[in-house]
């Protein structure tokens, strides 16, 4: 929801050029990407070949987890419920402490086993069609609900760029970004994905610190800020109460295990030159989210004392919008530093879209086409194949932001792509625990998995209201994910157990 | 000498035990008002309990990775 933000933000002549040339240089990077290809095979265009040095590493992985929502949703949140919104500082910080328990052995394997897609890992310690199918098919639904969140983002963000009405304004947003954006990812694949993210990580670094500044600058001090937010809304600033410390909790386990496993992520431990360069990347993006979701959070705590009252419900996610319309007000200075924040937030939504992009395109081809269709198909079939899937997923859910934003219909579909998180959790056994445990068998992982998916998105239906067990679960505070991992993890370890027993026997 | 893989270790865990319950704020007083250079009293701790852990998650990455990969450093 950033169109209030952006209907205050009329940029001149100088920023649309600025922008344009910023968008420009990505193509030209996408060229550059494509001269450098080795060979035309699945994990040339995938995975960059024999990987990515430390510097590259580390901008992708920055700017494909931090996504617009980063910047935009956690500074809405921080308005809405103040300081408690810390919690996604741990939770960002959980993630990366979650790659402790597979990364290593798992870049290990890829690099012995040329993985391109996480399934790759699943073929490789299961050998279970199944299992492939069902993992393949979650993350792809997860991943489709995210890129079309930054699809719908693309759009909002440029309707407040022109005079043309909102609707139109999108359309225009979503076509020309995802275009863009699909000409560079097809012609360079994942290096141009990679080399993109150096750019976008970048200024998406330096709009966090210049955000930081203009903070204090135009608002005063901390102190004044907490000490008007105790004044007007002391909810805000009080320690959390116990149900929002089960939130806390909650989404430090839900996001922190099941951000690990977006598959995007997974294929950049694939594409690290050497362990050294993936130890070493990690190690620092452990501190990132101090510079970054602490940032957002102090920007909307700030704006919660500042501007308070100015924007309600789904709509104070333009909060950012808002402060930096004030901000541009003052000043030249203020124009320039709007403008580069603006690019900033154009940088994390097409560095996370396009790496969800190329994820799905590289799922759908090897896993589902190659694996259960044509799995004697040439890697040049199959890379031309995944190009041509992207296309075939950017229009096919640029269409569908576009038509969600036109009817304003919430599809249950789509609501129940969101709870990607719970689905995703339900990788981390065969992930997790089995990459450790030789005696994990499949068929056990595979019951776990799919039972915990259904009995996940079964809370979907459960009634908010009642006295029954599950509408109990549902009110706990914790997601329902995590029950159902538990669940899972139960039945996989358990049965993997009782399998071992019986064949010994 | 190789390392195993020591991230497994319960001591590591335990450490993260701690520092979660330091950084998750499930011990303060409903109506603890007491600020700390700017922040609210809590909201510091919990920060401070965040940076404990990227500290110890960064050492553990650059200094107890599983050495048996170190081969593949230089590769």
């Amino acid at each position: 929801m950033i169109a209030a933000a952006t209907d205050a933000i009329p940029f001149g002549p100088g920023a649309l050029v600025f922008i344009g040339l910023y968008l420009l240089s990505m193509i030209w990077i996408g060229w550059l990407g494509m001269r450098a290809r080795q060979e035309n095979t699945l994990r040339d265009h995938f995975i960059g070949g024999q990987g990515v040095g430390f510097f590259v590493l580390l901008l992708t992985l920055f700017a494909t987890q931090y996504s617009g929502n980063t910047i935009l949703g956690f500074s809405g949140k921080a308005y809405r419920i103040g300081f408690a919104w810390l919690t996604c500082v741990h939770f960002m910080t959980a993630i990366v402490v979650t790659y402790l328990l597979f990364a290593p052995k798992l870049f290990k394997l890829a690099k012995q086993h040329a993985f391109v897609t996480p399934t790759d890992y699943l073929s490789h310690r299961f050998n279970h069609r199944g299992l492939n199918l069902l993992a393949t098919l979650i993350m792809v639904a997860a991943l489709s609900n995210f890129f079309l969140a930054q699809l719908t983002a693309m759009g909002r963000v440029v309707e407040g760029l022109t005079t043309l009405p909102p609707e139109i304004a999108f359309v225009w947003g979503v076509v020309v970004l995802a275009g863009i954006m699909l000409v560079y990812e097809t012609m360079g694949g994942f290096r141009a994905v990679a080399w993109t993210d150096v750019i976008q990580g970048g200024v998406l670094a330096l709009g966090f610190a210049v955000l930081l500044v203009l903070i204090f600058k135009e608002y005063g001090s901390m102190e004044q800020t907490t000490r008007t937010l105790l004044k007007i809304a002391p909810e805000k600033v009080l320690p959390p109460k116990a149900p929002e410390v089960r939130s806390w909790i909650s989404y430090i386990f839900l996001l922190g295990v099941g951000a690990a496993l977006y598959p995007q992520a997974i294929q950049r431990i694939y594409a690290a030159k050497s362990a050294k360069t993936l130890r070493k990347s990690l190690a620092l993006m452990a501190f990132m989210p101090l510079g970054t979701a602490l940032i957002a959070v102090l920007a909307g705590v700030t704006a919660a004392a500042h501007l308070a009252g100015e924007l309600k419900g789904a709509g104070s996610d333009a909060v950012l919008g808002v402060m930096l319309r004030h901000i541009q007000e003052q000043s030249a200075l203020g124009y320039g530093v709007v403008v580069l924040i603006f690019a900033a937030v154009l940088g994390a939504i097409m560095s996370t879209a396009d790496s969800s992009l190329l994820s799905i395109s590289s799922m759908v081809t090897k896993d589902l086409y190659a694996g259960f269709i044509r799995p004697n198909a040439g890697q040049a079939t199959l890379t031309r194949f995944g190009k041509w899937i992207s296309t075939v997923f950017m229009i096919a859910l640029a269409a569908l932001a576009v038509w969600l934003n036109n009817s304003g219909t919430k599809l249950t579909l789509v609501e129940l792509l969101e709870m990607k998180f719970d689905m995703l959790l339900q990788l981390a056994p065969a992930f997790m625990i089995a990459i450790h445990w030789k005696g994990m068998r499949a068929g056990p992982v595979f019951a776990g998995m799919l039972i915990g998916l259904i009995f996940a998105l079964s809370f979907f239906w459960v009634p908010a209201k009642g006295d029954g067990f599950l509408t109990m679960l549902k009110n706990s505070g914790f997601h329902p994910g995590l029950y159902a991992l538990l669940l899972n993890i139960v039945i996989g370890v358990v049965g993997s157990w009782i399998a071992n027993a019986r064949s010994k026997a | 000498m190789t390392r195993e893989h020591s991230y497994l270790s319960w001591r590591i865990w335990a450490v993260y035990a701690v520092l979660f319950g330091i950084a998750v704020p499930w011990y303060w007083p409903a109506e603890d008002a007491r600020m700390w250079l700017g922040f609210p009293l809590w909201a510091v701790v919990s920060i401070v309990g965040s940076f404990g852990i990227s500290c110890f998650t960064a050492w553990l990455f650059v200094k107890r990775w599983p050495t048996d990969d170190d081969g593949e450093d230089e590769a």
